[in-house]
């Protein structure tokens, strides 16, 4: 049996225990680390599917975690923290974090989180690179043609709304910020390309959607940033 | 002369409230007084000694009058070096201005508070058997309270001194001065030769010199001219008018007694009319002082904050002396940016430099004054007086030195106007400080109502999860299972509610100064309503999103300027209350529609309503409703207060109504944005 291997980084005891609980419950397969030195150890040594990070370490900061683990290793990282406010996340995820978790979380939110981190590295493995069609669910986009259609249905979209969806699939499962897509987009990240690409992301969001009933492909943090989901 | 009295009383008191120990009880207050004597320094030695011995404060002071403004450059030069001497002996240096020095140095005492005066030998020497009272014996029977040591002084020659004529500088008239006097000389003489000729008695001519005379000291400087030409017209008259003519011989028996009372009486007219004359010059700049003055303190009491302060001293200072001022506020012990005020608006000057700005540090520090004129600095451009009360320093004015080649330094008129700017900033810091007490408390007060209701919600949950755990450690056996099924639902309930207290803990800790912080940006309503409801849990109530149109085109896209985790609280607070006090199955909406500038959010409920004499109500502190429908949890009672704390943050303001049929509707306005769109 496949099972996805967790490295759960954690100083916290009870915590660790309700992760790792969590896990065995649900039938992952796990290793935990208590500081961030080891955490770096352990993810070098055995290559884990998916790192889970809390933020607040003894010894070294998450974010530098993350730094080192992203030299050599593209793996998931999902990251921990306890604190509310938005700057650490967002440090975290331009560090090259994946995902986030805020505490206190329920356990179905941590294992959401491991879904849709699974699928993107079930999306990675099974998209060879270069590519030139991606799917996700009805929404299909031809990046040879630069054509988009919903359930067989073009979508007409702005050049930036194109922009922005090819970025945001490229990226499938993963959470970007806003400093992230403005860079990207317009090169710049002013407050004002932050507003103008809320208005995008609305906009395009209304293109993709059907309603509180039909699939949700982009999912929106706020005051952190904008999440593609694969959807089933 | 009222008025110059007046300026007298308000300098010396302003000379009173800079001295630092001047209210500290049993303190002897020294007084010793400057002149340009070598020997002074002696004195100021001295006193400095008992001011030390006495622990007491020390001030000097210079009487600025009429002659003295006339002194030599050495003199000068002496009279600066003693003032240097006084200030590093620690002394406050004032400066008065008034003819009768010691009038001016008992006013000094009287208002000031002196106790102790010291004064140089030589002023208490009486010069001749027939001299002028000796100064100590006048001041004496002025100032009866006082303790007046009197220092040896071997080597005295111009210390203060009565009369004039010694003062040199006032001898020397000009050559006008001559050609004035040698012209109405000659008219008189001219007018008495055409009396006589019209046989005109020589009473007749007599009162014509005592008028030419008068008139030579009205048009000229000083009392030589004075002097010379009652001597002269006794001189003129005789040879011209009196027989023999032509000749320094007179005939008649009365000349002699003529000569005599005609020069004494010149003498004494000449003089009195110089002295008149100095007198009227002496109380018009008193006057135009008193006047400068009395405007400053309108505008400074006017001025409201420091840089407006140090704005109308510097422009009063550019008027006065007629040059250019710089002026350096104090940032927190540090000196702030220099602004420049330059005699002309767009004059070719330019403000003082990074050297200058050292120098001027150095004043602040030290609290004294340094650069141009100065031993500390002295070529530096600019003259730096630091704007001190009560040995805190305000900040540095700079008087620009290439303007004006005079003798600023030691202005009474410039040391009264930084006193001045110092009382008013000193006064500006404590209101403001008064103020910053007054928000402080009350937000001590908030934040403490809102602890208090925190702290006493915080207990409860927290004894029944640490209670219910604690009997499944040591009873969980002996429980039936659906028991322990109620036993685990209730610690995760209460632990879900902790949970949405901290997060409204949280919002209480960020206001500060009495109003929330806020993190304003635009954020598309309907995100925020979602992510909101994605945090409320409902007990099988129905909770969505009003109206929502999927596929509506851009127009419909609602944008409003928000701190987007207070109003996301916001929601979470209103749509948590409606679940609360509403019975199962009941049905939340939440929506959004745009009205003019601005955006109503609305979560509106089909429950039972609030009934309407607990409607005024729901918004305090810590009021809960007292519903039976929903269960019978405690409640937050700060939810809504929150709520409206942060809808009021935001300009807008949160109102309850009744839906229809039953239920009700919070409502709340933010500001709508729109977005300049970067395509």
């Amino acid at each position: 049996m496949n099972k996805t291997r967790i490295l759960v980084v954690e100083d916290d005891a009870p915590v660790r225990s309700l992760i790792t609980l969590t896990l065995k419950a649900h039938d992952y397969a796990y290793l935990t680390a208590d500081t961030g030195e080891s955490a770096v150890l352990a993810a070098a040594s055995h290559n884990p599917d998916i790192v889970l990070l809390d933020l607040g370490l003894p010894d070294i900061d998450g974010v530098e975690v993350i730094e080192r683990i992203r030299s050599w290793s593209n793996m998931p990282v999902i990251v921990i923290s306890a604190r509310s406010e938005d700057t650490d996340k967002i440090r975290a995820l331009d560090a090259g974090a994946d995902d986030y978790l805020t505490k206190p979380f329920s356990v179905d939110e941590l294992l959401a989180r491991l879904r849709v981190t699974q699928r993107r590295l079930a999306l990675l493995e099974s998209s060879a690179p270069g590519e030139s069609v991606f799917v996700n669910g009805q929404l299909r986009i031809d990046y040879a043609a630069g054509c988009v259609t919903l359930g067989g249905q073009e979508l007409h979209l702005t050049p930036i709304e194109y922009k922005l969806l090819c970025l945001m699939a490229r990226n499938t499962g993963k959470v970007l910020t806003h400093t992230f897509i403005t860079r990207n987009i317009w090169g710049t990240s002013w407050d004002n390309d932050i507003a103008s690409l809320r208005v995008f992301m609305a906009t395009l969001r209304r293109k993709l959607e059907s309603g509180p009933d039909g699939p949700q492909y982009i999912q929106t943090h706020v005051g952190v940033g904008y999440r593609m989901l694969k959807v089933e | 002369m009222r008025e110059i009295s007046d300026t007298r009383r308000r300098r010396t008191s302003t000379v009173m409230q800079k001295d630092p120990t001047a209210d500290r009880a049993g303190g002897e207050h020294i007084l010793a007084c400057l002149s340009s004597s070598p020997s002074n320094a002696r004195i100021m030695h001295t006193a400095s000694r008992m001011a030390a011995a006495f622990r007491g404060s020390f001030t000097a002071l210079y009487v600025q009058t009429p002659g003295s403004r006339n002194m030599s450059a050495a003199d000068r030069e002496r009279l600066h070096a003693n003032m240097r001497l006084a200030e590093h002996l620690g002394a406050d240096i004032s400066v008065v201005d008034g003819e009768d020095v010691v009038e001016q140095i008992a006013e000094f005492v009287r208002v000031s508070g002196i106790t102790i005066l010291v004064l140089g030998r030589s002023s208490t020497r009486r010069r001749h058997i027939w001299g002028p009272q000796p100064l100590s014996e006048r001041i004496r029977a002025l100032t009866p309270d006082i303790d007046v040591h009197i220092i040896p002084d071997p080597a005295s020659d111009s210390d203060y001194r009565e009369g004039r004529v010694h003062v040199p500088g006032q001898i020397l008239s000009g050559v006008s001065d001559l050609l004035i006097m040698g012209l109405i000389l000659s008219l008189v003489t001219f007018l008495g030769s055409l009396f006589l000729r019209l046989h005109f008695a020589e009473y007749n001519i007599t009162p014509v010199y005592i008028l030419g005379v008068l008139l030579i000291s009205v048009f000229t400087r000083g009392y030589a001219c004075s002097v010379i030409s009652a001597v002269l017209s006794v001189v003129l008259f005789n040879f011209f008018l009196t027989e023999p003519r032509y000749t320094f011989h007179a005939y008649g028996s009365g000349y002699p007694v003529t000569f005599a009372i005609l020069l004494a009486t010149a003498v004494i007219t000449g003089t009195l009319a110089a002295r008149l004359k100095d007198q009227i010059k002496l109380s018009a700049q008193a006057a135009y002082r008193a006047k400068i003055l009395y405007d400053t303190d309108q505008q400074l009491g006017k001025a409201r904050g420091e840089e407006e302060i140090l704005r109308v001293t510097a422009d009063q200072l550019r008027k006065l002396l007629g040059c250019g001022i710089a002026v350096y506020p104090e940032q927190g012990g540090r000196l702030g940016d220099c602004v420049y005020y330059p005699l002309q608006e767009d004059g070719p000057r330019e403000g003082p430099g990074d050297r200058e700005r050292e120098v001027a540090a150095w004043s602040l520090r030290s609290r004294k004054r340094a650069g141009a004129s100065t031993e500390v600095f002295p070529d530096a451009d600019f003259l730096f007086l630091p704007v001190v009360i009560r040995g805190k320093a305000f900040g540095v004015i700079a008087v620009d030195r290439r303007d004006v080649p005079v003798d600023v330094p030691f202005d009474s008129f410039l040391l009264s106007i930084v006193g001045e700017c110092a009382l008013a900033i000193e006064n500006d810091r404590n209101h403001k400080e008064k103020e910053e007490a007054a928000v402080r408390a009350r937000n001590e007060q908030l934040r403490a109502d809102l602890l208090r209701a925190i702290s006493h919600d915080l207990r409860t949950p927290l004894t029944s999860i640490s209670g219910n755990a604690d009997n499944l450690l040591h009873g969980g056996d002996l429980m039936d299972a659906q028991t322990r099924m109620q036993v685990y639902t209730d610690i995760y309930e209460d632990s879900q509610w902790l949970i949405s207290l901290v997060e409204n803990l949280l919002a209480v800790s960020r206001i500060r100064e009495g109003r929330m912080e806020l993190r304003l940006s635009p954020q598309p309503v309907e995100e925020v309503m979602e992510e909101a409801l994605q945090h409320v849990r409902g007990r099988g109530h129905s909770l969505r999103i009003e109206g929502r149109d999927p596929r509506g085109d851009g127009e419909t896209l609602l944008l409003a300027r928000m701190d987007a985790k207070l109003i996301i609280q916001v929601i979470i607070n209103l749509a948590e209350n409606a679940v609360k006090y509403t019975p199962a199955g009941t049905e939340i909406l939440v929506g959004a529609r745009r009205r003019g500038s601005e955006i109503l959010l609305h979560v509106s409920d089909t429950g039972p309503g609030i009934p309407d004499e607990a409607k005024p109500y729901v918004f305090d502190m810590f009021y809960t409703g007292r519903h039976s429908v929903a269960d019978s949890r405690r409640s937050l009672g700060l939810g809504l207060y929150l709520c409206r704390s942060i809808v009021r943050a935001h300009g807008g303001e949160l109102t309850l109504r009744d839906n229809v049929p039953h239920g009700c509707i919070f409502e709340f306005s933010l500001p709508a944005e729109e977005v300049i769109l970067h395509e």
